[in-house]
Parts: C-alpha cells; sequence; structure tokens
C-alpha cells in the first residue's frame, strides 16, 4: 500500500519535472512568436508611447475630448502603463472641416480606430453640452495588415509572385523528384548509389557563392527577375530533397501490388497511376509541403534573382531595412508571411501524419 | 465427330518450348524448360530456392521478359504479350492486394477494367466471395485482416476472372504451419470445383504431393523430373529428386555390384544383399560395378536379429506421434528409419535392420540418374 503510495509520488514528480521542462522549452518557441502576433495587431500608440507592453493587445480604445480653452477641443487618449488620460493629436482643435478630416485620419493611424467625420462633431456638441466627452471605439485587428499592404507597394503583388513561384517549384520538384525517386526505388542499374548521393551535392552550394552564374544564366535564359527563373533555382534543391522521400515511399510499396495490377487488366502504367500512386500520396503530399514552405520562405535568392518581381518574403525583408522600420507593421507583415505556410501545413497534416504518425496506409 | 472431341481435350492448355531466361547476359535462371500441361490438370512447380520455378512462372504470367523460346496458351502464342492481355490469372507470395481498396474493389478490379456491367460484376465478386468464404468481409480494408483471410481475398481476386489459366506462387508460405494445411485442402477442393488448369509453385514438398496431378521437379534452372507425386516418389529420376521428395528424405549408400548367377549381390561395408528378377536385370545391364542404393526410410524394417541385414545402435528418436523417426549411424552416414509408434525404441538401444526388397531405389554413382 505504502509502496504503491510512494511509487505513485515518485511517478507524479517525474511527470510534473518532465511537463515543467518540455512546457518551458515550448514556451521559448511560442513567446516570440506570440508576440509577433501581438504586435502585428497594436496600434502606433500602444507599440510606441506604452511600456511595459501588455500580455494582449487591446480590442478597444478609450478616448476623452474636453475644452483647451478658446473654445477649442483636445483630445486625450488612455495610456494603460501610465494609467492616466494623456495628449491625443493636435493641441488645439476647432471645427475647421480639414482639421476634422485630419484628426479622422489620425485616429485611424496612429490609434487604429474608425472615427468619422461626423461622430467627431457631434463629439464636439456633446463636450460643449457636459464640459467633456468619452468615449470608447473598437480597435481595428486587421489595420495593421492593411496598412502593410498599402505602405509597402507592391507587397500584393508580390504574394502573388511567391504563390506563382511556390506552385511552379512543386509542380517541377515533386514531378521530376517523384519519377526520379521512383526509378532509384524501382530499378537496379550501375552507380545508383552514387547517383543517389549526389544528387545532395547540389544543396552544398552557399547561395550567395554561385550569385553571380545564377544571375549571368538566368539572365541569358530571359528568366531573370521571373517567377519561372525562381521556381528552377528553388527546384534544384528540392528535387533532390523529394527524390529521398518519394525513394523511400515508393520502396514501401511492394512491386507485386504493381504486378498484380498488370496481372489483372491495367498495362505498367495504369497499374502506377491506379496503385502505386494512390498508395503513394502522403509521402508526396509531404513533398508539397517541403517545396511550398522552402519556395515560400526563402529570401537569399530571391534577394539575388529578381529586381521589380520581388517574392513576398523579399518584401518583408525590405521592410526590416531602414531608419523608418515600423514594428507593429513589419509584425504584420511576418504573420502575413508566416501564415500560409501554417494553413498549408495544417491542411496537409493527415498526410504527414499518415506516413510518420505510425498510421499505416 | 467424338475422335475430334477427344483430339480436343487431349491438347495441351499451355506449351513451354524451350523457354529461357538469362538476368544481364549473365546469370541463368531458368535454362531450358520444355512442358505440356493438361486441360484442368492441377500442375506443381517443385524445387529448392533458386531453382527458377518462380522465374518460370513469372515468365508464363508476362512478369518477366523470355530471353529464348515461346509460350502458347489455348493455341495463341502469348510469349510476347503483356499481362492483362494473356487470360491468365495470379495469387502472389505476399498476397498483393491493393491496401487502398476495399475487399470488394479488390475482387471487382479486374472485372471493372473488363467493363462488365454493374450486375455482373456484383454476382461475381459474391460468387466468388462465398467461394473462399470471406463474403462477410467484402466492405473491410486488408490491412484489418490476418494472413489468412488476405489470401483468401487474393485468391478471389484471382478466381473472379475466370482464367484460362490460374498461377499461384507460393500462395501458402507466408502462412503459419496450421493455416497452410487448412488452405491446402481448400484449394484443392476449389480447383476440383472450377476445374480451372492451375501451376502452383512451392519449394515445400509435402504440398506439391498433397496438391498435385503432376509434379514439376526443378534443379538450377532446369527440369528434373515431371510426374505424378508416386511417380517421383517410387519412381524418383535421380538422386537429387529422390533426396528432395519425401520427409525424411532417401537414405543413400554407395555399394559395389558382383555378378552371382542369375542374382546380383550388391554390398556394402556393413552389409551385402542380394538382388533378383528385373531389378538384377537391370543392374547387369548397366554395365557399372560402383552404384548407390537408395532405401526411403520407411523401408527400412526393424526385424528379429535373424533375418536382419545388419545391427546397429540407436543415436537419436524424434517422436511424431503416429510414427517416430530413428536416426542411427552407418559408415559415418546418419541414415533414417521411420518405425511405428507401439514399442518406445530409446537411444542406444540395439536395432537389427533389413530393406524392402521390392522397393530398392538404384542411381548411377557418377551421373546420379536412376537406374
Amino acid at each position: 500500500m505504502t509502496n504503491n503510495l510512494r511509487r505513485n509520488a515518485g511517478r507524479t514528480m517525474r511527470m510534473t519535472t518532465i511537463y515543467i521542462l518540455v512546457s518551458g522549452v515550448a514556451m521559448i518557441i511560442i513567446f516570440p512568436m506570440f508576440f509577433l502576433f501581438s504586435f502585428s495587431l497594436m496600434s502606433d500608440y500602444e507599440t510606441y508611447s506604452e511600456w511595459p507592453k501588455p500580455l494582449l493587445p487591446r480590442t478597444s480604445v478609450d478616448y476623452r475630448m474636453d475644452h483647451s480653452g478658446n473654445g477649442n477641443f483636445r483630445l486625450s487618449i488612455w495610456n494603460v502603463s501610465e494609467n492616466d488620460w494623456m495628449p491625443f493629436g493636435p493641441e488645439e482643435l476647432n471645427r475647421n472641416p480639414d482639421e476634422i478630416k485630419k484628426l479622422s485620419r489620425f485616429l485611424n493611424n496612429y490609434g487604429n480606430t474608425q472615427f468619422s467625420e461626423e461622430e467627431i462633431l457631434t463629439a464636439m456638441k456633446l463636450t460643449d453640452q457636459d464640459g467633456f466627452y468619452e468615449f470608447a471605439l473598437r480597435k481595428s485587428l486587421i489595420h495593421n495588415y492593411r496598412r502593410f499592404f498599402k505602405l509597402y507597394s507592391g507587397a500584393a503583388r508580390s504574394v502573388l509572385q511567391s504563390l506563382y513561384t511556390a506552385g511552379m517549384t512543386i509542380f517541377i520538384s515533386v514531378s521530376i523528384g517523384g519519377m526520379a525517386g521512383y526509378a532509384f526505388a524501382r530499378y537496379v542499374f550501375k552507380g545508383k548509389n552514387i547517383l543517389k548521393l549526389s544528387v545532395l551535392f547540389v544543396r552544398m552550394f552557399p547561395p550567395v557563392a554561385i550569385a553571380i552564374p545564377m544571375v549571368v544564366i538566368l539572365g541569358k535564359m530571359g528568366m531573370y527577375d521571373k517567377p519561372v527563373g525562381l521556381s528552377l533555382i528553388y527546384s534544384i534543391n528540392q528535387i533532390s530533397m523529394n527524390i529521398w522521400i518519394t525513394a523511400s515511399i515508393f520502396m514501401g510499396i511492394p512491386e507485386s501490388l504493381e504486378e498484380a495490377a498488370q496481372v489483372f487488366g491495367t498495362s505498367k502504367t495504369g497499374a502506377f497511376f491506379r496503385v502505386t500512386m494512390p498508395l503513394a500520396v502522403p509521402g508526396l503530399a509531404a513533398c508539397a509541403m517541403y517545396s511550398f514552405i522552402y519556395s515560400w520562405n526563402e529570401v537569399i535568392n530571391a534577394v539575388i534573382l529578381t529586381q521589380f518581381n520581388p517574392t513576398f518574403p523579399v518584401v518583408v525583408y525590405k521592410s526590416l531595412l531602414g531608419a523608418n522600420a515600423q514594428v507593429h507593421l513589419i509584425a504584420a507583415g511576418s504573420i502575413a508571411q508566416a501564415l500560409p505556410a501554417i494553413i498549408f501545413t495544417l491542411f496537409i497534416r493527415k498526410y504527414i501524419l499518415q506516413m510518420w504518425g505510425g498510421v499505416k496506409v | 465427330m467424338t475422335s475430334e472431341n477427344n483430339k480436343e481435350r487431349s491438347m495441351p492448355v499451355l506449351t513451354l518450348t524451350n523457354l529461357a531466361k538469362r538476368y544481364n547476359r549473365k546469370v541463368w535462371g531458368v535454362r531450358k524448360m520444355d512442358l505440356e500441361v493438361e486441360d484442368k490438370e492441377f500442375v506443381v512447380f517443385l524445387g529448392p530456392s533458386g531453382c527458377g520455378k518462380t522465374t518460370c512462372m513469372r515468365m508464363i504470367a508476362g512478369l518477366e521478359v523470355t530471353t529464348r523460346g515461346s509460350i502458347i496458351l489455348h493455341g495463341k502464342d502469348i510469349t510476347d504479350l503483356p499481362p492483362r492481355n494473356r487470360d491468365i490469372s495470379m495469387v502472389f507470395q505476399n498476397y498483393a492486394i491493393w491496401p487502398h481498396m476495399t475487399v470488394y474493389e479488390n475482387i471487382a478490379f479486374a472485372l471493372k477494367l473488363q467493363k462488365k456491367s454493374r450486375s455482373e460484376i456484383d454476382r461475381t465478386v459474391k460468387e466468388v466471395a462465398a467461394m473462399v468464404k470471406i463474403d462477410q468481409l467484402l466492405s473491410r480494408i486488408p490491412g484489418q485482416m490476418s494472413g489468412g483471410q488476405q489470401q483468401r481475398v487474393a485468391l478471389a481476386r484471382a478466381l473472379a476472372v475466370k482464367p484460362k489459366l490460374f498461377l499461384m506462387d507460393e500462395p501458402l508460405s507466408n502462412l503459419d504451419a496450421k493455416l497452410r494445411v487448412v488452405m491446402r485442402t481448400e484449394l484443392k477442393a476449389i480447383h476440383q470445383r472450377t476445374g480451372a488448369t492451375s501451376i502452383f509453385v512451392t519449394h515445400d514438398q509435402s504440398e506439391a504431393m498433397s496438391m498435385a496431378d503432376r509434379i514439376v521437379i526443378m534443379k538450377d534452372g532446369e527440369i528434373v523430373q515431371v510426374g505424378t507425386p508416386d511417380d517421383v516418389y517410387f519412381r524418383s529420376a535421380d538422386m537429387f529428386v529422390a533426396g528432395f521428395i519425401g520427409t525424411p528424405p532417401t537414405n543413400f549408400f554407395p555399394v559395389e555390384m558382383k555378378t552371382a548367377g542369375e542374382k546380383v549381390e550388391l554390398s556394402h561395408p556393413r552389409f551385402a544383399i542380394l538382388i533378383s528378377g528385373s531389378d538384377a536385370d537391370r543392374l547387369k545391364n548397366n554395365g557399372q560395378n560402383s552404384l548407390i542404393l537408395g532405401v526411403r526410410p520407411e523401408e527400412i524394417k526393424v526385424v528379429p536379429e535373424k533375418d536382419s541385414l545388419l545391427s546397429v545402435e540407436v543415436m537419436v528418436v524424434e517422436p511424431q506421434g503416429s510414427f517416430q523417426i530413428v536416426a542411427v549411424e552407418i559408415e559415418g552416414e546418419i541414415v533414417k528409419i521411420v518405425v511405428g509408434s507401439a514399442g518406445k525404441i530409446q537411444p542406444g538401444e540395439r536395432l537389427h535392420l533389413s530393406f524392402v526388397e521390392e522397393r530398392l531405389h538404384f542411381f548411377n554413382a557418377e551421373t546420379t540418374k536412376r537406374i
């Protein structure tokens, strides 16, 4: 009885220690990402005028309007870290339509809140009545994202370029890599092992080191600054990866399954498409995922090989440069950059689990 | 009219002529195969691993390109046809049922490709599924099934196409020993019911003996003997067959022959035996003096001392239930004897032995061929 208790206590201790360690490690990974996400939702004011930062961004902002003498108005914002009203926007406000328009834009750009000119006029009227007027505005959570794409011109187009490049990369590298992987899995030929190893060698060249030849060759091919050229470069890297993945997948599918299909009425090609291909889908999905993630995230080659048609990561990278970098906007760009890869991974998670999760196909 | 019918019936379904397979211009898989398979016959290719039996079957199926020779099925040369145009079906050693299809889809696969009507497919699938007793499993995925059930699916799939020739490549070797014996009986029953001409590859001689109409024994890519189970057992063509067929296999004794009038005397360092009648004539005609005497384990009898040929000390006894295998040592060779289970024999005991004279086998010492 006591023995049992002691054993249970020991077990609990062990598990607790493990969980603490694991969650510690998870925190190290998750917190920076979480803060990045949190920043991407913060307004300019929250980012630069409040310290320490709250764990979660605000969803609404409190404003107060009162008189500043001479019949003029003054707008304050509730500063969470100071726990006080702080001046926000121009000191002296009057009913001049230009100034009201400016204020409305200011509230939008620096507070991420929507407050129309008529609403400002109404607020002024109410301030005249009571001496002051306090109001809360819902903060727009996608404002920074919109702003990022507006501010960094070509960002939206670069997303399309990126998607196009990723699509081409998937198509080229999965089809060629898959075919080569099938050959490596099914046929015996001279120098097979050397060849299989040597496909990895192309990965060892640092892109910066071979930048000039790449630019020259792509230029001669008329593919410089084009998604096709970029996807060719990416495919070189990705094909070798896909060969190794698909070769192991095809090796795991017994050849006799294809032979049976041939005996029972299909051609050799038919057997591949009716039997081997459906069974290899998890592996091909994994290849597609890796190709997509690699192509979507790659920066160095893209910086070298594009000029007027950058991919999205290049735009995000360029937004980091320069003195006028705005942290909350960059955070929005970064999250926008990370999101598709995450969504894509979730989308084909099922197949990856089938392959490596012990779920037998 | 009747004579013509008879003639047609006696025409072979499958003819292999001078069939050979060489890999990479180096290794011979099959050196030379000449064989005729009759309608509704159950032929077993038997041999040790690497003897070319599976290669030969794969050539018949079209999964292996032939190096030389021809394959004729129902009067049509199919040597170079792709597998799907050959009118054959096959059961694979590792079942090879498609894991991404249900049992029903597996069985219906070939029928769908033949563009059969849906009702016809349904009828055929249910019919063959009932034949191999898997009609309860039709909606299952192969991954959830036992090896025996998977083998039944493979069998049903092969039966569904109603082929001209039914090939089975060691279909029972992945099953456990008990199930193998059950399936053996069922396979034979199915063959008797469908009457499909079948070729069955195995390395298990007891499987071959129990199922075959004719056994084709192969060694090093060539046919050693073709015959009924009785042929290969009682009239083994050479020492390889005699040593391969039967558990335990034939015991061999090198002997010297001496003519003694009508009879011949075969002498071994431990015994001498007189042979008379047709056996003696054959031996005399053969002319060679050194030969090998082959005696099957059950043809060595334990007899009273006065009738015995030789006496030996028992080395090991292996009880088998209905009989026991006694191993003794004669001139450095282990000789196995099958004795009835009545009367327990102990190691170290002395046994007095004699041979059943009319069932002795004689082999040429050099060519190992039967005399």
